[in-house]
């Protein structure tokens, strides 16, 4: 039987995160931020700055630029929303992952790069091993549009937006340092009857954890899922109540959180810790209300580092896109 | 970082009550292929047999309306697939509106979202939350029924068999709210399911017809109506520019209207396509008359717009597929089962 690795007690509630929480603004002026990863061992943050199409990591409170020149594709029909890189993760301490969501479906990667030390100059786009694409078959169109990456020592996980009637999660095999065919391994939308996966991450013990969006026109309808990682096998699936969730992290606690983008209503959107609600179910708690989150990793030491798409009046060009650090102890 | 061990047993059943036989007296029918848990009831307006019989009875009468033409089922007939047949509805006095009228048929089944948390939003822009909040409207609407509440109310009041059924069954006089509650849940029985399509799922493999086997292959392979058209009740709950209308002069601003959101412009509701084959015309404005038109336009990639849906573009079916997914929708979507209700008789 499936046991859920949520933590059971809410015994800490919200006394943990005080009004203190506001977060600490670490970079602004970036644009539609949406994919984190915190290097190992220096535990230096790497942002993935959509929208100008690059990644760049946190030194000495500015960005300094790892990766540039992704080409840019618009997300949404207004607001829409230019997005490049999207997902990050590292590999081991220089090999960083990173998925695509500028291009057309069919010719995305996962994009496998060796970052140079602090201070070196910045990797082009294909300076990289790639991953995939995901081609079309007779039965089944040319999938991309990816959203979030995960890692597991044997494997590769990115979920994919491109094919609505399937919601793929695609898979790569890690064998030492080569990678396998990216193929579509888990059909979530035939798993759970709900559109777009998007948030994943890897559960303490090894499964894979995953955020269903849902359709954005459709309020409530954001899914928490587990599957086996080997085989994919549908593990367990609740209601969140949440709208569209962007992210999935477990902090070093053990508990675990959600951003919450709220496509249609964004003053609901914010950080949530997802409780057991004791009956098998989840209970979404809000811990902070959050303007368009849309990446979250715990940091080394423990605090939670966020990126936020931010508002931009009308007519003004993208740019209120943030990266915000919450105090260690969530 | 382990201490995770300390998590429990889930618990999968019994999460959310299951409606069956529950409801006190009303015995329930939900059809195979739709979950019956969909079938959301409110906490507030439990089903019972009074109950459904009187809502019955308010649905088919046009003495809710100002001259007394007009009753719910003008525009939602049995006849016609709890639709009207018509391009356009039309209430009092001849007046004709600017939407087309949907059939009823599963309009009380939670299409997509969460049963738990998400509100059913009905009509074709989802401007009402759930059947109550829905029925009283037609009631005012100066072009369909164009009655007051106190003008109704105290007609109905006037009509001794619906004073004594509303006292048996809420425990007062005519009021709004028992209106909306009665009409409410007669509509959660107007159900279909258990179409040949559903019969296969369950694994008769001689369900559907070779033609109609091929046109649900296409229905969710190459055409992608699955995108959209998806779940028991072959709809997502969601909103979708396809393009109807988008080529008039001041289009339908649909779900925009509600949401003020400029990605919603020109979206409407997914509907059904349980019983398609009975509800011609189709679409928000009825503009296309068959389903080989409908299907025409899909394969055209609808009409071009900036808010036109991602999963709308050319499909290149060949004459066969289109001739397949007419049929699929025709013979796989239509059941024997379906709810052929006959006007009940009404009060004195
Ligand atoms: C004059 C024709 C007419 C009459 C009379 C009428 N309707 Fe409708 N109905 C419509 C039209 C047109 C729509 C769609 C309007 C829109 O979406 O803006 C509609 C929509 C609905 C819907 C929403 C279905 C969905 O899938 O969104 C329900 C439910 C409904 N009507 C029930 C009723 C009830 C109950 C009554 C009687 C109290 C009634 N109607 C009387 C024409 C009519
Ligand atoms: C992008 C989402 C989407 C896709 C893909 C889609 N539909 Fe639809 N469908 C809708 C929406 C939304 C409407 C209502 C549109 C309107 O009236 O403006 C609709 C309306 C219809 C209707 C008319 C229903 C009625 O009661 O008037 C039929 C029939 C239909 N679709 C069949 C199909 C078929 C067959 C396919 C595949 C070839 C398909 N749809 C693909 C969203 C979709």
């Amino acid at each position: 039987m499936f046991r859920l690795p949520l933590t059971a007690t809410v015994i800490f509630a919200l006394s943990i995160v005080s009004a203190t929480q506001a977060g600490e603004i670490v970079l602004d002026g970036l644009k539609n931020p949406s994919g984190i990863a915190v290097q190992p061992e220096t535990g230096v943050v790497f942002v993935s700055d959509s929208a100008a199409g690059r990644i760049v990591r946190l030194v000495e409170g500015s960005a300094e630029e790892v990766i540039t020149g992704s080409s840019g594709d618009t997300y949404g029909k207004g607001p829409k929303y230019t997005i490049g890189p999207m997902g990050l993760a590292f590999l081991a301490e220089n090999r960083l992952v990173v998925a695509d969501s500028g291009f057309p479906d069919g010719e995305e990667y996962l994009r496998v790069f060796e970052v140079p030390p602090a201070g070196a100059a910045a990797l082009g786009y294909d300076d990289c091993t790639k991953v995939g694409p995901l081609a079309a078959t007779d039965s089944v169109k040319a999938e991309g549009n990816f959203y979030a990456v995960a890692a597991t020592e044997a494997a590769l996980y990115v979920t994919c937006n491109g094919d609505d009637t399937k919601g793929w999660i695609s898979k790569s095999d890690i064998t030492g340092a080569s990678f396998g065919e990216l193929a579509r391994f888990i059909a979530s939308k035939e798993a759970t009857e709900v559109d777009a996966p998007v948030a994943i991450t890897i559960s303490p013990r090894g499964e894979l954890v995953v955020g269903q969006m849902g359709e954005i026109t459709v309020p409530s309808d954001g899914l928490l899922t587990f599957y086996n990682a080997r085989d994919g096998k549908l593990l367990y699936n609740q209601p969140t109540g949440l709208h569209d969730i962007t992210a999935l992290a477990y902090s070093p606690r053990g508990h675990l959180y959600a951003l919450d983008f709220a496509w249609n209503d964004p003053s609901q959107g914010g950080l949530f810790r997802l409780d057991n609600d004791g009956e098998g179910g989840v209970n979404a708690v809000k811990i902070k209300s959050l303007d368009k989150p849309t990446a979250m990793a715990f940091g080394s030491e423990g605090a939670l580092y966020i990126t936020l798409i931010g508002s931009v009046e009308e007519g003004q060009e993208v740019g209120a896109g943030q990266l915000l650090r919450l105090k260690p102890g969530l | 970082m382990r201490s995770i061990g300390r998590s429990f047993l889930l618990v999968v059943l019994a999460l959310f009550p299951r409606v069956a036989s529950a409801q006190g007296d009303f015995e329930w029918h939900v059809p195979a292929g739709l979950e019956e848990q969909r079938v959301r009831i409110p906490k507030d307006n439990p089903m019972t047999q009074g109950k459904v019989d009187l809502g019955k009875q308010l649905f088919f009468d046009p003495r809710l309306s100002r001259d007394n033409t007009i009753s719910c089922a003008s525009c939602h007939d049995p006849r016609h697939g709890w639709s009207n047949g018509q391009r356009f509805a039309t209430g009092v006095r001849g007046q004709v509106g600017g939407r087309s009228a949907p059939t009823i048929i599963n309009a009380g089944y939670l299409n997509g979202g969460i049963v738990k948390f998400t509100k059913q939003l009905q009509f074709w822009d989802g401007r009402a939350v759930e059947l109550e909040g829905q029925a009283l409207g037609p009631i005012q609407n100066p072009i369909e029924m164009d009655m007051t509440l106190p003008e109704v109310v105290s007609r109905l009041n006037g009509i001794e068999g619906y004073r004594s059924q509303f006292q048996q069954v809420f425990g007062t006089d005519v009021t709004s709210e028992g209106m909306e509650k009665a009409i409410a849940a007669f509509e959660r029985t107007v159900l279909s399911g258990d179409a040949p399509f559903d019969r296969l799922k369950a694994g008769d493999e001689s369900a559907l017809s070779e033609a109609a086997r091929r046109g649900m292959s296409v229905f969710f392979n190459k055409a992608h109506c699955s995108a959209c058209h998806t779940g028991g009740n072959f709809a997502d709950g969601g909103f979708h520019n396809v393009g109807i209308g988008m080529d008039q002069d001041e289009p339908d601003p649909g779900r925009y209207s509600q949401t003020k959101l400029q990605g919603d412009f020109g979206s409407f509701k997914t509907p059904t396509l349980r019983e398609i084959a009975r509800t011609a015309p189709y679409m928000h404005d009825g503009r296309l008359g068959t389903l080989e038109e409908v299907i025409d336009f899909y394969d055209k990639g609808g009409i071009p717009n900036p808010q036109l849906d991602e999963e709308m573009r050319l499909l290149k079916l060949t004459g066969q597929e289109k001739a397949d997914l007419v049929i699929f929708l025709q013979e796989g979507l239509s059941s024997a089962s379906y709810p052929d209700t006959m006007p009940p008789t009404l009060p004195e």
